[in-house]
């Protein structure tokens, strides 16, 4: 038995080591497999020099590794997360700045200060369901929509403590709470409310999928991203924008400070905000681009679509970075689970 | 070696123990009492404060003690049956019933969902057989955690009780009834102090688990709460010292439990070898229970196999392909052609191989060194040899792997910190540490049990202490030690974690590969990946046991 | 002439209880000695302290003029046999044999020779590749010792070689092992607390009490010429009765015993004992006889009756002192009759000692 452990262990340090002459450039992401491995293929068919190296975890995670690896950096970019995750990550003196060659054509608000990170996808939520048990005329069309008793117990929910933008649209809601009532209680109740329409709190994309897929849910509040690409593999999935206005999340890119291989990962960056950088993940991927003038009959419909129907809503962003975190607490301790469930749990 | 020797070697063993495993620890504890501007206990008052957070606690551990006893009672009996009982294809049931212990972890608390959540197989069997309109149960809250960390913790029970009923000595049992003793007494106040070491090995391997476990909590807790997901939550919302904080008490609980095992174990001290002892011959069974315990133990092994069988059912699903019915409706293989086809996505599997052997390896002979100082040689520092041996299980995952990335990120040789965060040796690093525990447990108990008598026939032919280690201790004791080793290498390619804090690009191992293909809903391409763990674990498994 | 094995002043306490004092013993080459005695004296200790698996305290060790004492048990080319003969399990009869010879300078031919010999030595020829977990007590005992003696020791120690074994073997397998010594003629000391086992298997018998040596001599010394009360009972049958020593001259002697005079003609006196001295008298079975009462100079009741076949013991509980045992035949005497004791003459077989405190 030895034997074959030595065998195995030659064998996988050799893999190791093959290395191949090309520039590595590390990137932390949680954009996922498809998005990534499409990216890489076509970013190194452009560099043959350049070797993308891609590792798939959350932002909150990327965040952390950062941290960890502040010493000893082996990531070149910080690729996705919402802009809230990336201010952490520059107050935490974990970038570097650079403006890509793509960068006067977003949305100046989603850039970070001094040049640290910059949008490169614009990530709605909607109302999305299960088209296959939903008539068209019971959809819900608003965020109110969800509380009706149509929907108790059938609605379920990605957690927001896990989902960045689950917590944008809680921000949503206790914002709108503040702004009319100068208070966010109404807010909380809201919330409330939608816990008692609950079904189900789930962290994981791929049980969200499944439930909603088996009807273990039938309305859900989703990134259009995730739906679209679950519709594209065959999922009955429908989806609305909010009538009053939704969220949306600006998703961003950063170069780490320290990075090994800068002109490599510069390059990288350059490539993902390019004009076939962007239209590659929205034409596979279903991402929103974030670049304002992109040749209009090149964008697929879909986007063309969002443009026209999506209403954005004013959301306090400094506010919600600000006191986002006590809100989810209190959410959390006072909020989860007291909403009446059906069969409870 | 000198007794000066042994002894300057077990300094030098606690030393390395130590720096291995409570000096990260230590580094992570300080912050939860350390602020900005210095000491505080403010995190520990907010933590106290909060009836969520003690609720929490109080969670973890009610629910780690009633997993203990679930598996005691699922896991002893069994083992029993499969001993004392002559029943047809005893082997093969005892094979099957110790299978939960190659579960992969992620995809297989997800089986659990497709075989007894509500749309699951399970529920929509017993829905269509009673004609029920909507489904008999939700597979929710406390008691689903405990129904899935009690099939994931029995087999420690089946496998140590079983092991220790092999070896047990009849004429005790015999000797008992004799003077009267009812069967119950039998059992209780002779058969059970006699199982005493096995039982407390294993409540203590339940009980940690159980402890330190997340999937299952995650996927099923609903409003349930246990300190795992608590930890995860409060870090996910920016609250780094709240979280060092519930750390701490989670810690404290899972050294309390070390201590209180501690207490109640014995060690072990029976002979091995040239006496002519008895041993445990399974007996027929007469009557009813002819028919009736066989069935029921195949069920039992049925029930113990499913979630397995569903894992294997699931990875040739296409997605989607599994929505109504009892079963899915068409099968592919294409889930297993992405595995092979991108030598990009096979490598983790040889990352992981690689990394579980060299870390077994590396925690096997530390073990041994440390249960040779300790049992053979007795040396003045064994107690803190073995408490440090054990320490590691008093940590959860999560706070282990950020101990130890945060203790090697920083160059500090002189307080015993290098930069080791972004290479490839980091993750071993921590999977050697993480798996210390189990293998150190049985290296330490396979030499107690170990008859000294054996190494002194070998020095009264010549054999030096050398040569009597490597020709006659090691090779006795291989059996037992092949087994913690299996367990531990199962526990190291499956782990994630540690993986997902500590890994790298080239070290990126097979359970990460299972996580991201979840989050992009490939949930049948998980599951292949998952199919391919269970096959190495059960071949790992399968060795341990043909080697003896 | 030197002895072969030699043990001096040995010494060996644990914690604050003595197992081993002064033991002072002398083999000849090729000689067997047993140490004989109850639990708890010490001959398992002295075995281990020759072994080398235990230092003494005190003493020292010879082997062919070379002190051993300081030597580790793998130095010493001793051989050993256990009581639970310690087999190794992870090979087989044939590994478990060939162990010792794997540091000697062999080809595997020559191993392999030696195994097949010493295998034919125990009677166990073909069994090399059998497991040694399937053999019998019987079997395991010879593996046990063929593995002993593969790498031909100097000193062959043996720690109760037949307790292991059912009853019905031990008397066959105790004559094997007797002519297996004899035929090998190496120097051996075995530890046993059976006497028959100790006679049979010995040239000489070292009996032990409490750690120390009582007597070492052959078997007709000791049975004939105990040295003192202890070994007297320990070797052979009898019974002790206190008494006094009124009058001696040359081997005659008279006691008095519970107020009675009773005449001994030719009995051995154990050290200097004058008449006054308080003596324990001991007596075998068959150095008493049974007389009519008032005819004999003691008397005594009838306890109990031991039968053997051709002859008998009765167990007699003399008026005012203890009790003997006497050998007549099965009929002399009814239980719970009254009878007479007396000596036979010459009382070979009676031994006066200083009476112990």
């Amino acid at each position: 038995m030895s034997r074959r452990v030595a065998a195995l262990l030659g064998a996988g340090l050799l893999l190791g080591c093959a290395g191949d002459g090309r520039t590595p450039v590390v990137v932390y992401s949680p954009h996922g497999r498809r998005q990534l491995a499409l990216l890489e293929r076509e970013f190194e068919r452009r560099r043959p020099d350049i070797d993308v190296r891609w590792l798939d975890m959350g932002s909150q995670e990327v965040l952390e590794r950062l941290r960890f690896e502040r010493v000893n950096p082996q990531a070149a970019v910080w690729f996705g997360g919402p802009t809230t995750i990336f201010q952490r990550g520059a107050e935490d003196s974990l970038l570097a700045p650079y403006r890509p060659a793509w960068g006067g054509d977003v949305d100046s608000s989603g850039i970070g200060p001094g040049d640290l990170y910059y949008p490169v996808y614009r990530t709605p939520a909607v109302i999305a369901y299960n088209d296959r048990l939903v008539a068209p005329e019971d959809v819900p069309r608003d965020w109110d929509d969800v509380l009706r008793p149509r929907w108790r117990g059938r609605v379920l929910i990605r957690d927001p403590l896990a989902s960045g933008t689950m917590r944008a649209i809680w921000g949503l809601i206790l914002d709108r709470s503040l702004r009319e009532t100068g208070d966010t209680a109404r807010g909380m109740a809201w919330l409330r409310a939608l816990d008692a329409q609950t079904a189900a709190y789930t962290l994981n994309p791929a049980i969200l999928t499944e439930k909603l897929g088996r009807g273990e849910g039938e309305v859900t509040l989703w990134e259009l991203a995730d739906v679209l690409v679950s519709r594209a593999r065959g999922e009955p999935f429908g989806y609305v924008f909010p009538a009053s206005g939704t969220v949306v999340i600006e998703d961003a890119i950063a170069l780490v400070r320290g990075a090994p291989h800068p002109e490599a990962a510069r390059a990288f960056i350059d490539f993902v905000g390019s004009d076939e950088g962007q239209l590659l993940t929205a034409r596979h991927n279903f991402r929103v681009p974030a670049r304002r003038s992109l040749p209009a009959d090149s964008v697929p419909a879909w986007v063309a679509e969002v443009w026209r129907d999506m209403r954005v809503a004013p959301v306090d962003w400094a506010r919600l970075a600000r006191e986002g975190a006590a809100w989810m607490t209190y959410w959390d301790q006072h909020v989860r689970g007291t909403g009446a469930r059906r069969g409870g749990a | 070696m000198s007794a000066r020797g042994a002894r300057g070697a077990g300094v030098a063993l606690v030393l390395l123990l130590a720096w291995l495993v409570a000096y990260p620890i230590g580094l992570v504890l300080l912050d939860a009492v350390r602020d900005a501007d210095g000491w505080t206990l403010a995190h520990v008052r907010e933590f106290l404060a909060r009836p969520r957070e003690r609720g929490a606690l109080w969670g973890s551990v009610w629910i780690s003690l009633a997993t203990v006893a679930g598996a005691a009672l699922v896991g002893v009996p069994l083992a029993w049956a499969t001993s004392a009982w002559a029943v047809p294809g005893r082997g093969a049931l005892g094979a099957l019933l110790a299978l939960p212990a190659v579960l992969p972890p992620l995809v297989g608390v997800l089986a659990f969902l497709f075989l007894y959540g509500e749309t699951g197989l399970a529920a929509r069997l017993v829905q269509a057989a009673l004609g029920l309109g909507e489904p008999p149960w939700r597979f929710r809250g406390a008691g689903a955690v405990l129904l899935v960390h009690v099939y994931s913790t029995y087999v420690y029970f089946l496998l140590f009780t079983r092991a220790a009923l092999a070896s047990l000595d009849p004429a005790l049992l015999e000797a008992a009834a004799s003077l009267g003793a009812s069967r119950r007494r039998v059992a209780l106040r002779v058969l059970l102090p006699q199982l005493r070491p096995a039982l407390t090995g294993a409540a203590l391997l339940a009980f940690m688990v159980s402890l330190g476990s997340f999937s299952a909590p995650y996927l099923f807790g609903g409003s349930f709460r246990v300190m795992t997901t608590q930890i995860v939550a409060t870090r996910l919302n920016g609250d780094y010292a709240l979280a060092m904080v519930e750390t701490v008490a989670l810690t404290a609980v899972a050294l309390l439990a070390l201590w209180l095992f501690g207490r109640l174990d014995v060690a072990e001290s029976a002979p091995a070898v040239g006496r002519s002892g008895g041993r445990l011959r399974p007996r027929r069974l007469r009557g009813a229970a002819r028919w009736a315990a066989p069935a029921a133990l195949w069920l039992a092994a049925l029930v113990a196999v499913a979630p397995l069988l569903c894992v294997l059912l699931v990875s040739f699903v296409p997605l989607g392909g599994w929505r109504e019915g009892i079963l899915p409706r068409g099968y592919t293989l294409a889930n297993y052609a992405t595995l092979v086809a991108d030598p990009v996505r096979f490598r983790p599997l040889l990352n992981s191989l690689w990394m579980g052997a060299a870390a077994t390896a590396a925690a096997l002979a530390l073990a041994v060194a440390a249960a040779v100082l300790v049992v053979r040689r007795r040396v003045p520092a064994r107690r803190a040899i073995e408490a440090l041996l054990a320490l590691p299980w008093a940590v959860p995952g999560t706070v282990f792997a950020i101990a130890i990335a945060t203790m090697f990120s920083v160059r500090a040789p002189w307080t015993g910190r290098w930069v080791l965060v972004g290479t490839a040796l980091i993750l071993p690093f921590a999977y050697v540490v993480r798996i210390l525990p189990i293998v150190g447990r049985a290296a330490l108990a396979g030499f107690r049990r170990f008859d000294p008598r054996l190494e002194e026939a070998a020095a009264s032919l010549g054999a030096g202490r050398w040569r009597t280690l490597r020709r006659v201790t090691l090779p006795v004791l291989a059996p037992a030690l092949l087994a913690g080793a299996a367990l531990a290498f199962v526990g190291a390619y499956g782990d994630f974690v540690v993986s997902i804090v500590l890994y790298t690009y080239d070290t990126r191992p097979v359970t990460l590969e299972i996580l991201g293909s979840l989050r992009q809903s490939d949930i049948g391409v998980a599951a292949a990946y998952g199919v391919v763990l269970m096959a190495i674990g059960g071949a790992v498994m399968a060795l341990a046991r043909a080697d003896r | 002439m030197t002895p072969y094995l030699a043990v001096e002043g040995l010494s060996r306490r644990f914690g604050g209880v003595v197992a081993v004092e002064g033991l002072t013993l002398a083999l000849a080459r090729g000689e067997v000695l047993a140490l004989l005695g109850p639990s708890g004296s010490g001959k398992t200790t002295t075995l281990r302290l020759l072994a080398g698996f235990e230092v003494p305290d005190a003493g020292r060790i010879l082997v062919d003029g070379e002190d051993v004492t300081a030597r580790p048990p793998a130095g010493r080319r001793f051989g050993m046999v256990f009581q639970s003969f310690a087999l190794f399990p992870h090979l087989d009869v044939a590994g478990n044999v060939a162990f010792g010879l794997e540091t000697a300078p062999l080809s595997r031919e020559a191993r392999a020779a030696r195994v097949r010999e010493l295998l034919a030595l125990v009677a166990l020829a073909g069994l090399e590749h059998r497991a040694v977990d399937a053999l019998s007590g019987g079997q395991q005992q010879r593996v046990a010792l063929a593995r002993a003696l593969a790498p031909e020791p100097r000193v062959l120690l043996l720690d109760e070689p037949l307790s292991n074994l059912d009853p019905e073997l031990r008397g066959r397998t105790r004559r094997e092992l007797r002519d297996l010594i004899r035929r090998v003629g190496i120097t051996t000391v075995l530890v046993t607390h059976e006497q028959d086992e100790a006679f049979e298997l010995a040239d000489r018998v070292a009996v032990l009490r409490g750690g120390r040596l009582e007597q070492v001599g052959t078997p007709d010394t000791l049975y004939a010429e105990p040295a003192n009360a202890f070994v007297a009972a320990f070797i052979g049958q009898g019974s002790a009765v206190r008494a006094r020593l009124v009058a001696r001259s040359g081997a005659d002697a008279t006691l008095e015993v519970a107020g009675r005079a009773v005449p001994l003609q030719g009995a051995r006196v154990a050290g200097p004992l004058a008449p006054g001295d308080a003596v324990l008298w001991f007596a075998r079975p068959e150095a008493l006889a049974l007389a009519p009462e008032g005819a004999a100079p003691l008397a005594g009741l009838v306890r109990e009756r031991r039968f053997l076949g051709a002859t008998a013991r009765f167990v007699v509980a003399l008026d005012g002192a203890g009790e003997v045992e006497v050998q007549a035949a099965p009929a002399a005497v009814a239980v719970g009759a009254r009878v007479g004791v007396t000596v036979r003459a010459p009382a070979t077989g009676v031994h006066l000692f200083a009476e112990e405190g």
